[in-house]
């Protein structure tokens, strides 16, 4: 119980004062009652009621702990750790070369930011993961719910729509090649009204109302506990306009990636961000680097940056916990985020399989 | 800054703190410091009574100077040199990590700082077969890469072991058994962080032999995600909890002799400047030792598990040695 005053999570005004009164553990501030502590720093007897209770229950919330009790247990050991991710989903991203550099798709409880230069992808990927969340279990989905902040009003319903029919038509050539009877029960719900139904929609203008929604967000999720991804589509824009003072935008922003990834942790769900590329000018040449400056980069826990190359979308993995850094292609479609397609390799292999003196064979009879 | 209260000592009464307050005389400091033959005038207190107390005062609040070969003494017994896991960095470290100090690990994202941790976590726990705390406060702790580590490890130490499937079973309860001994505690604020290191100190200080065994190392991931929402702006409370924090982790190290490792940023001053360590000059004096750590490429695209480690600040080595590291 040895606690220092100065750790304890009271007001700076009060701390300030108690440290000139001479205070130095927490046991002495208990130890003084409400009465004596108002009169020795001068302030009122309820001021003083509430700041010994809050010493009381860090106190207590540390002997608990000591003694073995569960506490507010973030805590545990590897091994638990390890047997609780190996049972945890992923929200896939229908194009496999992505979900395989990412280690099966993205992961729940870990903040994802995309960064990419304008047109090259990012909104459609946010929305389609909007839609896969949603993908029951026996399809390999968490059959979850999504929560989708827009800052900078690139959100179209009717490309959600065109996305969430072409999973939808996905899920049902599965479930008839499968013919499995939680398959065709899973998709009875799992229709495009329900798709729709289940993405929250929030539009924030500026960053007073996003940093107030974000905050907010805990009481809304323990209300939709079936949550399983937050999207906040374009975190860079309202930070970059009318802020002169740089120190507090990182501390604001720091702010936020902490209150996000507390949200990821508790709530067991992803949160995707999408960030802006900037140019950084440097001595003989200029790169493009993600926006919002270097200490954001330490917010997400995976990073991926798109990027064009000729006519090709690209996708790198830029920081990842597990996985290697890597590279792949990916194509947008009417039916949304999907794979390049292979180029038309069986063709050629017939070719150089044709014998003069047989008959070409016909795609049946090679099945 | 302690201010008199009555039992601080034999012979310190309620009445004498009052008439000593009467007279202006609040604290410890005030009362050492003060000339007795006057305030026992001023006071109509006993002179003798008043030397007794500050000579017990003095006996429970003074720092005692120490030997230097008294000193050494104790560093040799009870200092320990713990591997991290690379060859390359234990050289750069002065063969590793020393217990009693707090070494720093800064890099840009994506340079390996996490997985330079989790290969050290990874090197005690199955190595020395010590215990260990990960505090988290970043959310990168992958349990199923430091397994990933722990089995390259394990693969290697058990070469010349016994063959065939009593070799595999040895090897999975080496693994199982390394794991258990880390502790991951996830600290996504200062307060909680404070709270998780008192915790910490109360287990180590009533010797709790619990599920814990001996603990000698302490990771925390990363120091500057907790202090920065508290920095900048126009508030100075940042400054004083993370002096808090450093003090903290610093007596953490001396009194249990534990190897501390943090994880820290770098910042540039403006867009073009060099790269240098986050939280300031401040922060700067906690660590006695600090690596920087980063990516040999610059370029996206190709990706390398390569980096390369160079020595900032340490109190055995030249400065400014690098090496290279393989994170893979």
């Amino acid at each position: 119980m040895q606690r220092e005053v100065g750790t304890l999570p009271l007001a700076p005004a009060l701390r300030a004062r108690l440290a000139a009164a001479g205070f130095q553990t927490a046991q002495e501030l208990l130890d003084t009652g409400p009465c004596g502590l108002s009169k020795e720093i001068g302030i009122s007897r309820e001021e003083a009621l509430e700041a010994l209770q809050v010493v009381r229950q860090e106190c207590h919330g540390d002997a608990a702990r000591t003694a073995g009790g569960s506490g507010a247990a973030r805590k545990c050991t590897a091994l638990e750790l390890l047997e609780e991710e190996q049972t945890q989903g992923f929200i896939i991203t229908f194009c496999s070369a992505l979900d395989n550099i990412l280690g099966g798709g993205v992961q729940l409880t870990k903040i994802t930011e995309i960064c990419g230069a304008p047109g090259v992808g990012k909104t459609q990927l946010c929305m389609q993961l909007a839609v896969d969340v949603q993908i029951p279990e026996c399809f390999g989905g968490v059959a979850g719910e999504a929560v989708f902040i827009d800052t900078e009003g690139s959100f179209m319903v009717d490309r959600v729509v065109e996305i969430a029919a072409a999973c939808v038509q996905h899920c049902h050539l599965i479930a008839e090649a499968q013919q499995e009877e939680d398959h065709r029960k899973a998709l009875e719900t799992f229709s495009l009204e329900n798709i729709l139904s289940h993405i929250y929609y929030f539009r924030c203008r500026d960053y007073t109302e996003l940093l107030a929604q974000v905050y907010l967000l805990p009481e809304f999720l323990s209300e939709h506990s079936k949550v399983r991804l937050v999207v906040i589509d374009g975190i860079a824009f309202p930070f970059r306009h009318d802020f002169e003072d740089l120190s507090l935008r990182t501390r604001l922003l720091n702010g936020l990636a902490q209150q996000l990834i507390i949200i990821a942790n508790d709530h067991k769900s992803a949160v995707v961000l999408t960030n802006q590329m900037t140019t950084r000018i440097g001595q003989s040449q200029s790169t493009l680097v993600p926006a919002l400056g270097e200490s954001w980069g330490h917010a997400a826990t995976v990073r991926l940056i798109f990027h064009w190359d000729n006519c090709q979308r690209l996708a790198t993995l830029y920081k990842s916990p597990s996985q290697k850094e890597s590279t792949i292609a990916y194509h947008i479609t009417s039916h949304g985020f999907r794979d390049v397609q292979p180029p038309a390799v069986t063709l050629s292999t017939e070719g150089t399989e044709l014998n003069p003196r047989k008959r070409p064979r016909t795609e049946e009879e090679k099945q | 800054m302690v201010v008199l209260r009555a039992g601080l000592c034999p012979g310190l009464t309620e009445d004498m703190i009052q008439l000593l307050r009467a007279n202006g005389i609040r604290t410890v400091v005030d009362f050492v410091s003060s000339d007795l033959e006057d305030v026992a005038q001023k006071c109509s207190l006993s002179y003798k009574a008043l030397v007794a107390v500050r000579r017990v005062l003095l006996a429970q609040f003074s720092a005692f100077p120490a030997n230097g070969a008294d000193l050494y003494e104790e560093l040799k017994s009870s200092t320990a040199i713990l591997p991290t896991g690379s060859p390359s960095l234990d050289q750069l470290l002065d063969s590793g990590l020393y217990t009693g100090e707090v070494t720093e690990l800064m890099g840009a994202p994506g340079s390996g700082k996490t997985q330079v941790c989790l290969g050290i976590a990874a090197s005690v726990s199955l190595g020395l077969k010590q215990h260990v705390l990960f505090l988290d406060s970043t959310g990168g702790f992958t349990a199923s890469r430091l397994y990933q580590i722990l089995r390259a490890q394990t693969e290697d130490e058990e070469e010349q072991a016994r063959q065939g499937l009593g070799r595999l079973r040895l090897c999975f309860v080496l693994q199982l058994e390394a794991l258990q001994r880390i502790q991951v505690v996830r600290v996504f604020n200062i307060y909680e962080l404070l709270s998780a290191l008192q915790e910490l100190r109360d287990r180590l200080s009533q010797q709790v032999v619990s599920s814990t065994g001996p603990l000698k190392m302490v990771l925390l991931d990363s120091v500057s995600a907790v202090i920065y929402p508290l920095l900048g702006g126009r508030q100075s409370e940042g400054l004083a909890l993370m002096m808090q924090l450093s003090r903290e982790l610093k007596t953490l190290a001396r009194e249990f002799s534990l190897a501390v490792v943090v994880t820290n940023q770098v910042t540039r001053d403006s867009s073009t400047g060099p790269l240098k360590p986050a939280l300031g000059r401040s922060w700067s004096f906690v660590p006695s030792t600090r690596v920087l750590l980063e990516s040999k490429e610059a370029t996206w695209g190709k990706g390398t598990t390569q980096r390369a480690a160079s020595l900032a600040k340490s109190p055995r080595q030249p400065t400014g040695i690098q090496v290279e590291l393989d994170i893979g």
